[in-house]
């Protein structure tokens, strides 16, 4: 299994984690030239911009420090052309991390961070 | 949602109503604050939005703007913290309905959503009380501060909830027992007993006191020029209600007023070292934080070794003597700030410090004493009243038993002095003779015709200036109120005069 495959099988959890909560997946993957944002979900009439990130060791850090500034002003700025693109700019909305530590040994375990971050 | 809170800053040494806006919209969520802050209340963001969820509420997830109004008006300090807070919570629905528009609220908030104390919680009070704004929300560490203030109405908190509360009308504002509008005054641990000898300047000590008069003493070293300036708080009356009100607001601003004081009692005594920067003299940094002149205000400023002090710190002196105020300009504005201090400045007669010596023999060149004199410039001489010499003692002086006047003694005259003064000089917005100008000297002092023609030969030979004839009129006056005398007559100022003689001998 490569990086790319490891990611995608933690986007799975993580979407299916986030249904299992109750949310409403509205997309997945959605991309531009200026970044991508993994699941795009809604409850209760909040937009929810979600960032996953997995784990399968510590060696490189956890996941959710790897969502650092950078990365942060660029999920910003794509969820800010989403808004634009579907005329959702006065819908409230805020910025989650789902941490997955993935290991084959075991069963994955999630982290859901509520509002990671803001502008 | 919108909603209106009401906080306060300082400019100056006056506080401002402030009128904090708070919109929360919905949007990418985020939290901006505009009106002009500084860095402290940027950062308050941070600390508001802990505090809101450690107290137990939600902090929205939603566009949040905060405006600072009036909004050409820069803003500082820590103390918006509680009106930024309780406007998030109202404009989020969690307050329910609470009458925010006749409060104003002051603190800074914890982390874990306590109310820590600020600085100038007195004067913002009172431009509560100026503005008709009837009740203030304030940390419960400055509550002794706020209650030197009538006709306000005055709730003390320690946390966020608490505020919530009482906005809410459930709870009530803390007390503190130990909150007392004046401290308790600690007696000077010095006293005039312990100086053995020294009559005469003791005695010219007590005639500056009297009448708040600047004074230098000069002398070799170890005669005891500074345990004498360290004494002069021990005799000097206490403050009258205004007064302390003027030195608490400025040392509240400052931040230097403790947390349990809420007017000051003692007179301030400041005696800077001599490496103090100008800025530091007469007040400075972006905002003009009062300086020492300032904080000297009704009280004491001690300058211990004159000529060590920088030039331009000396001459940064001689506005705030001469009328009382001092002036500083910034970039944003400038302020002016009180600054009626008596001086005392004490000095060596030259570098070794043995000139004109009993026992020791000077070791200085001629040039040295020159260049060494040099560093006190005549205009800040001439603002000097009283000049006196503190000559080393000798050693009968100092192990002799004889009776030496306490502290207590010469303070009761120094207070009976000062009460004639205030009789005098009622009406006129001063409390002592050194704070007359030109025209109350005409008005209030009464010289006899004798004493009138020694200060006209004194003028002439002593070649005077218009502005020594004014306080060598005024420490006269000191003199004949020390006496119990309405006139000033022929010995008052001869003694005043002689006071002043020492300029011309050691000032070249």
């Amino acid at each position: 299994m490569n990086g790319v495959e490891k990611g995608r099988r933690g986007e799975d959890f993580a979407a299916a984690f986030l249904f299992a909560q109750g949310y409403r997946i509205l997309d997945r993957n959605w991309r531009i030239k200026s970044g991508e944002i993994d699941i795009i979900a809604e409850k209760s009439g909040v937009l929810v911009f979600c960032e996953v990130k997995s784990r399968s060791n510590l060696r490189c850090g956890s996941g959710a420090e790897a969502v650092n500034f950078r990365k942060q002003r660029q999920i910003i700025n794509t969820a800010m052309r989403y808004l634009q693109k579907y005329r959702l700019n006065n819908h409230s909305c805020r910025f989650d991390v789902i941490e997955i530590f993935d290991n084959p040994t075991q069963e994955p375990q999630i982290n859901h961070i509520v509002s990671a971050f803001d502008l | 949602m919108f909603a209106k809170t009401l906080g306060a800053g300082i400019v100056g040494l006056n506080g401002v109503l402030l009128t904090i806006e708070v919109d929360i919209a919905n949007g990418l969520p985020g939290m901006d604050i505009v009106g002009l802050p500084d860095a402290a209340v940027r950062e308050s963001k941070e600390r508001v939005k802990a505090a809101i969820r450690n107290a137990g509420f939600d902090f929205p997830y939603q566009r949040i703007t905060v405006n600072l109004a009036p909004a050409d008006l820069k803003k500082d300090g820590s103390g918006l913290d509680l009106p930024i807070a309780i406007g998030i919570l109202t404009a989020s629905g969690q307050l329910g309905k609470a009458d925010l528009s006749q409060v104003v609220l002051v603190g800074e908030l914890s982390l874990d959503a306590k109310v820590r104390g600020i600085a100038g919680v007195l004067p913002m009070t009172v431009m509560c009380r100026q503005e008709g704004i009837g009740k203030i929300i304030m940390p419960v560490e400055n509550l002794a501060e706020g209650n030197a203030v009538d006709e306000v109405q005055i709730a003390a908190v320690d946390s966020l909830q608490l505020t919530v509360g009482i906005l809410q009308g459930i709870s009530s504002g803390l007390d503190n027992p130990e909150a007392r509008v004046l401290a308790s005054g600690i007696k000077p641990l010095d006293d005039f007993k312990d100086v053995q000898g020294q009559f005469a300047a003791k005695r010219a000590l007590e005639i500056a006191a009297a009448g708040g008069h600047n004074i230098m003493m000069t002398g070799p070293p170890g005669a005891g020029k500074t345990m004498l300036a360290r004494r002069i708080p021990s005799i000097l009356p206490p403050m009258t209600r205004e007064e302390a009100v003027e030195v608490s607001k400025i040392y509240s601003v400052a931040g230097l007023l403790g947390p349990l004081n809420g007017l000051m009692k003692e007179r301030p005594f400041r005696s800077p070292h001599h490496t103090v920067s100008a800025a530091a003299m007469a007040g400075g940094g972006r905002f003009a934080r009062p300086g020492e002149v300032t904080l000297a205000h009704h009280g004491v400023l001690f300058l211990d070794e004159l000529p060590e002090f920088s030039r331009s710190v000396l001459e940064v002196l001689r506005q705030p003597i001469e009328d009382g105020q001092v002036t500083v300009a910034r970039v944003s504005s400038s302020y002016t700030y009180p600054s009626r201090f008596m001086l005392v400045i004490s000095k060596n007669p030259c570098p070794c410090g043995y000139f004109g010596d009993s026992l020791q023999q000077c070791t200085c060149s001629e040039m040295e004493i020159r260049r060494y004199l040099r560093k006190i410039s005549g205009p800040l001489l001439d603002r000097i009243d009283l000049h006196i010499n503190v000559p080393r003692l000798k050693y009968e002086e100092m192990v002799s038993n004889r009776h030496t006047e306490s502290s207590e003694e010469i303070s009761g005259r120094v207070g009976q002095a000062r009460i004639r003064q205030a009789l005098r000089l009622v009406g006129t917005g001063i409390f002592c003779n050194a704070q007359m100008n030109h025209r109350q000297i005409k008005e209030k002092c009464e010289i006899l015709t004798d004493a009138q023609l020694l200060l006209q030969s004194a003028f002439e030979k002593m070649k005077l200036n218009a502005r020594s004839y004014d306080r060598i009129i005024k420490v006269s006056q000191t003199i004949a109120d020390l006496d119990g005398q309405k006139k000033i007559s022929f010995s008052h100022m001869a003694e005043a005069i002689q006071l002043r003689i020492a300029i011309f001998e050691n000032g070249k």
